[in-house]
């Protein structure tokens, strides 16, 4: 999942760096004025959770085995803002122990997992908590859908920035992208699935644990109950057009993301606005005229055939995941949850 | 476990005895120049390759460790490199995926010293002069705390399961009890976020981070 160095041009990691900056800026910001001495822990404790679960390994087939990313979960329980700073963190462990991601990359990283992780993942959870209701339910089928929607969210945003990375003609970025968007498809469904369990099963055990829309942060003591959406607590009007709003962006490039593979006029259009902005400098590998051509003698039926499968591979995996989100929600109150955790307990 | 993590970090080299601060610009460096550099300019990469190389000896890092950690990390970037011209029925993209595992390969084996060469602590102490918020590194500090507790606690559940396992699950019970497992996991850190937030105010906590300045230079 992590992007490597030399992987995106410098150019667009100055520009994802910047914007990740003042992301995390703010989300810091928010934290530091919304609570008290307890926060400094919690986050701490939330951002080693995320890094020790993704030790927890999903088998797919023999040697291949998945594992969380933790965005929405991490939002989920401890509030956008502090969900920001923790993936932030997880990420940059990640890079300080075990180089995973690249340092000029790291702009771009915490930008796909965290901020479209815990920001983007709790707009989409609080909208489609509001149609489905505040209950259990309506929790847990906002994490799956919300989870889905960040990873495919990111693959677009990858999808997009690695366009602009590469001088055009070399290679057919619409193929590229086919690729790129099946294989999230699933690692979307995996991480809703994950997410999904894990986010009913606390809810199982320790309902009050999960934040609830508006409360940013934890602040209670345990065994106190949340305040419901209250005087304290309620969002105001601005915050909830924001929030519809990026939960709208969020929504668009997930969707965005199956209509990449037919983006090949996309591509022109891009190039003009490169050359507009004159900006090709920054691509520092040079097009090889010889593989120039070959460029135009893609079959054209065979593209769009891959372009429609891709897209039907994305309706099926939305359907899916709705599927499932409503299967979790479902499921909730019943027993399986606790007899399993015998096994998972001490 | 600090030992898997950065396991020759607390070597004395001469590169180990370098300023902080060095360290980090001399890996910068060398990272901006293995992606600045143009794949088709051959001599100028093995230059660079030279480098890191050079570095790596100088601070004694095994080849046989960095080998080790180069078979991990190369699948995923050899996947997603190979997908550039796997995609195009192999008939372009090559010299891009090149690039990619180029530069790739480079940035990593540079990040891969300056771990090795670099202590968490020190690293910490470095981004507090480079003037980074406090809040947001008493939480790093905080977190890199924690991550040893709660992997003690990850690997004590996976014994708890093993133990009262008596066949194996099917992929859907295995993933199911991975994400329960998550759930408990969560539960239990939240828990231990709880006490060890009324632990530090029991030390006088008020929600500000003192350093200690001098225990840097002890250490050293």
């Amino acid at each position: 999942m992590h992007i490597q160095d030399g992987v995106l041009s410098p150019a667009v990691c100055m520009a994802t760096g910047a914007l990740s900056l003042s992301a995390v800026a703010y989300s810091l910001h928010r934290l530091k004025e919304s609570v008290g001495d307890r926060t400094i822990p919690l986050t701490g404790m939330m951002a080693a959770l995320v890094f020790a679960g993704q030790m927890v390994n999903f088998p797919i087939g023999a040697p291949v085995s998945g594992h969380l990313l933790g965005g929405v979960l991490a939002t989920t329980v401890v509030g956008p803002w502090a969900g920001c700073i923790a993936m932030t963190l997880v990420l940059f462990v990640q890079w300080a122990l075990f180089s995973d991601g690249g340092l000029f990359a790291f702009g771009a990283n915490v930008l796909h997992m965290a901020v479209i992780g815990a920001w983007g993942g709790h707009a989409v959870r609080l909208l489609v908590q509001r149609f489905v209701g505040d209950s259990h339910k309506g929790i847990v089928v906002g994490s799956v859908v919300s989870a889905w929607c960040s990873v495919m969210a990111a693959a677009a945003l990858f999808c997009f920035e690695f366009r602009l990375s590469w001088p055009a003609g070399e290679i057919d970025f619409s193929k590229v992208f086919a690729w790129m968007v099946s294989f999230h498809s699933l690692i979307g469904v995996g991480e809703a699935l994950i997410t999904g369990v894990a986010i009913s099963f606390v809810l199982n055990q320790r309902p009050e644990l999960i934040c609830r829309a508006g409360t940013s942060v934890r602040l209670l003591h345990k065994g106190d109950l949340l305040p419901e959406t209250g005087k304290s607590s309620g969002p105001t009007v601005a915050t909830s057009i924001t929030r519809t709003l990026a939960a709208g962006l969020v929504i668009a490039l997930a969707i965005a993301a199956f209509l990449s593979p037919f983006a090949s006029s996309f591509d022109d259009g891009l190039e003009a606005v490169l050359s507009k902005l004159n900006i090709t400098e920054f691509n520092l590998t040079p097009s090889v005229p010889g593989l120039f051509e070959d460029y135009d003698k893609v079959p054209v039926p065979l593209a769009s055939w891959q372009a429609i499968a891709v897209s039907i591979a994305g309706i099926g995996g939305t359907l899916a995941v709705f599927g499932l989100a409503l299967l979790l929600g479902k499921a909730l109150p019943s027993g399986t949850a606790a007899m399993t955790s015998e096994v998972a307990g001490e | 476990m600090s030992d898997y993590l950065d396991r020759f970090g607390r070597d004395q080299s001469t590169c180990h005895r370098w300023p902080p601060l060095v360290k980090l610009y001399v890996a910068m460096g060398l990272i901006l120049a293995a992606t600045c550099a143009p794949i088709t300019h051959g001599p100028l990469l093995g230059l660079i390759a030279c480098a890191i190389f050079f570095v790596h000896s100088l601070a004694r890092i095994p080849l046989a460790f960095v080998a080790r950690r180069l078979f991990f990390f190369w699948p995923p970037l050899f996947l997603m490199a190979l997908s550039l011209p796997l995609s195009q029925g192999c008939r372009a993209g090559w010299l891009m995926s090149a690039t990619i595992i180029c530069r790739g390969t480079l940035s990593f084996t540079t990040a891969l010293w300056l771990v090795n060469v670099m202590p968490f602590d020190q690293l910490l102490a470095t981004l507090r002069r480079l003037r980074l918020p406090s809040v947001f590194l008493a939480i790093l500090a905080l977190m890199y705390r924690f991550l040893f507790v709660l992997w003690d606690e990850l690997d004590r559940m996976r014994t708890a399961r093993q133990v009262r396992l008596f066949r194996k699950p099917s992929l859907w019970e295995q993933w199911q009890q991975g994400a329960q497992m998550l759930g408990r996991l969560l539960i239990r850190a939240l828990d231990r976020a709880d006490r060890v937030h009324g632990a530090m105010m029991a030390r006088g906590w008020q929600g500000e981070t003192r350093w200690l300045e001098q225990r840097q230079k002890d250490q050293r």
